[in-house]
């Protein structure tokens, strides 16, 4: 086998680089993969990443404890650094994935309600993520949100298209209508689910195309979706127009895309001339069932003042929740009771004021995505469970939290 | 106001016989509240599943005989718009949100908004006469218990939210004696495009919820202060996102 021959000078001219009025030689860039093929790692690059900080200017500050960037270190190193092409800062381990030319375009379409991306946003975009990354590869995802959120780039969008939050969904329907004759993409997915059902279907008639409806089993050669009432199935490739069912497609976990913004959405979304008023009537979470609701504030046998407690949930705008001894003993009602023999909570966050944590109770709480744990028993399971854990009598955290809720109010 | 309230082909997932779709029975339970004498419309080969329909409210149905398995959009719109032009014409169309034993894409009511030019709305929990003539006031069903109270101008389509008050109850003899009207369709031949490639369905298991440790026990507290603990818990759940505090 020959290999070409180095050409030493050649290569030194390359890496020539004119800095402060001296010439130096930039030993980190490379411009082809070595001849074995394999990536080697780069030792400049990983100072470079690790650099913490310049005092005055000269002398540098490296932290080299942590080897292994998480992916929000990443992505504000990439930001940082702009001139470093932050690709790959050592092999296996790239900071920010960059499309610069995509081949094709897919739509993911979000709701971000409240301001942030859901789960479901999350296993959208996910999908759209699988579709882009299909065959060949080389397509970008372009999340299409009325508003910048945080976490598009780590959930997998390459670009973010803005469209302006219309009124009714017939004037969001007609700007996204817009945007997709704009950028022609290959593939649009929405979520089965509320405003995102419904404009998929009006997408659908303004379009004039089929729409494969509640995915409920989605890859790069085929989606699949039940009919006759889920008596039978069938399965295509995947279709230019879907909507994805909930909890049927992963979110997206590597490495972090950049989500940069493009122009492309119409300014302003036009209104429908039949609908005279729209008004937003917010739920009331001590209403909501445990099982509708997003937020349970929830009380087990460590607790004893009752009457605080349901202050306590009120003033925090949670629905109240209880172990099963709470509701045993009589102290809140049985529709209360979070667990196996009580509800299973499709909640986001969780609140256990002195809950010991038995597995009938965390099989309830299997769902949230964050749990708070206020406890005296630094070994209970409910401690372990939690991404906020306290370690104090919940008889005393409660006052202390109602009075910073008052302070808050005023 | 005249309320028509449109019943599919459903069919029962086990057994495949036709059946009244719940959705449907409840919207006709919403229609009864505007009108004391709700019409049914059915486009399919008979009322056998459908007629259930009345012993649950309606008080009478029009069946539009069409063979089994053909798009039922023609005759749909056709009807419609024929009785939209009529002396007495519907000012509510109701429909569940998508089929149950055909395609089951719930695209039915969008063409039909489509193709009679009908604003369009979905997810109706609730229904309410506005205070001007003509006007409609719409409970939109939203995430986490929200509601959206939209005002629309008749006529108009709505589809109806599983959240809706539950059906009222069948009364047997109540379907005895509703009418039922049948009425024969232009065949047009045009059978449902059904994609090739059917086959019985696979159950396939959703995600589990399961919630990632993600701060890896590393928030971990022991004995603060009970001030210290209050903030600590406020924190958490504003910077998750969870609630925002003082803020009205
Ligand atoms: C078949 C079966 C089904 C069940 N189903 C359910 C179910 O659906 N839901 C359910 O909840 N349970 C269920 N259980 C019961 C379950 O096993 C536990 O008994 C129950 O969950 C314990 O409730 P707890 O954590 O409130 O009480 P405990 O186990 O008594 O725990 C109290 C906790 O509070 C702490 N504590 C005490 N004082 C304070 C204080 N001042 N401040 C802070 N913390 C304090 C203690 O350290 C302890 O960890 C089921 C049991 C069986 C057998």
């Amino acid at each position: 086998m020959s290999r070409p021959r180095r050409d030493p000078r050649a290569e030194r001219d390359n890496r020539t680089v004119e800095s402060r009025g001296r010439t130096r030689l930039d030993f980190g860039r490379r411009e082809t993969l070595p001849v074995s093929g394999r990536m080697r790692r780069d030792p400049w690059r990983e100072w470079a990443a690790s650099l913490a900080g310049e005092t005055d200017g000269e002398r540098k500050r490296y932290d080299r404890s942590q080897r292994q960037m998480n992916r929000a270190e990443a992505v504000r190193f990439a930001r940082a650094r702009e001139t470093l092409d932050a690709t790959d800062i050592s092999p296996g381990q790239p900071a920010l994935r960059v499309i610069d030319e995509p081949a094709f375009l897919v739509f993911a379409v979000v709701e971000t309600a409240g301001g942030r991306l859901s789960r479901f946003d999350r296993q959208v975009l996910g999908a759209a993520r699988l579709l882009a990354d299909a065959g060949d590869g080389g397509g970008a995802v372009v999340a299409v949100a009325p508003e910048s959120v945080e976490g598009l780039g780590e959930a997998g969008a390459d670009r973010l298209l803005h469209l302006p939050r219309a009124a009714t969904q017939r004037g969001r329907t007609a700007a996204l209508k817009a945007a997709v004759d704009r950028l022609a993409p290959r593939h649009v997915l929405l979520a089965e689910e509320g405003d995102g059902a419904d404009c998929a279907r009006r997408l659908s008639v303004a379009l004039g195309e089929p729409l494969f409806a509640n995915v409920e089993h989605l890859t790069a050669r085929q989606a699949v979706r039940a009919i006759r009432n889920r008596g039978a199935e069938i399965g295509l490739a995947p279709p230019r127009l879907m909507t994805l069912g909930e909890d049927r497609a992963k979110p997206y976990e590597a490495v972090p895309c950049e989500a940069r913004e493009i122009e492309g959405g119409p300014a302003t979304a036009p209104a429908d001339p039949a609908i005279l008023s729209v008004e937003i009537v917010p739920g009331d979470p001590a209403k909501l069932s445990l099982s509708e609701t997003d937020f349970v504030v929830s009380a087990g046998n460590g607790v004893s003042d009752f009457a605080a407690f349901r202050d306590l949930a009120a003033a925090m705008k949670g629905t109240p929740g209880a172990s099963r001894v709470v509701c045993d003993a009589g102290l809140m009602p049985r529709t209360a009771q979070v667990g196996a023999s009580g509800t299973v909570l499709a909640a986001d966050c969780y609140l256990a004021l002195g809950i010991s944590g038995a597995p009938q109770h965390l099989q309830g709480i299997a769902g949230c995505e964050h749990v708070i744990a206020v406890n005296t028993d630094l070994h209970a399971a409910m401690i372990e469970r939690a991404g906020l854990a306290i370690v104090q009598d919940a008889q005393l955290v409660m006052p202390a939290l109602l009075k910073l809720l008052q302070e808050r109010e005023t | 106001m005249k309320t028509v309230v449109l019943l599919s082909d459903a069919r029962n997932p086990v057994s495949g016989r036709a059946q009244l779709s719940r959705l449907e029975a409840q919207a006709i339970g919403l229609a009864a509240e505007l009108d004391e004498s709700p019409q049914g419309l059915h486009v399919g080969p008979g009322e056998e599943g459908v007629s259930a329909g009345l012993g649950h409210g309606l008080c009478g149905l029009d069946v539009i005989e069409a063979p089994e398995g053909e798009d039922p959009l023609p005759a749909l719109a056709a009807f419609l718009a024929t009785s939209l032009k009529s002396d007495e014409p519907p000012a509510l169309v109701l429909c569940g949100r998508r089929g149950e034993g055909g395609l089951d894409t719930g695209l039915v009511p969008y063409l039909l908004a489509e193709a009679l030019g009908l604003p369009i709305l979905a997810d109706a929990v609730a229904l309410r006469p506005g205070e001007a003539s003509d006007t409609l006031v719409v409970d939109q069903a939203m995430a986490k218990g929200a509601r959206r109270r939209v005002t629309i101008r008749l006529p108009a389509i709505v589809t109806v939210h599983p959240l809706a008050p539950p059906p009222l109850p069948f009364a047997f003899g109540r379907m005895r004696r509703g009418e039922i009207r049948r009425h024969a369709a232009d065949v047009s031949e045009v059978p449902v495009d059904v994609d090739a490639g059917e086959r019985p369905h696979r159950a396939r298991p959703k995600l589990m919820r399961t919630a990632g440790t993600a701060s890896g026990g590393a928030n971990l507290h022991v004995g603060p202060d009970p001030e210290e603990a209050a903030r600590l818990i406020l924190a958490y759940l504003e910077d998750n996102g969870i609630r925002r505090y003082g803020q009205g």
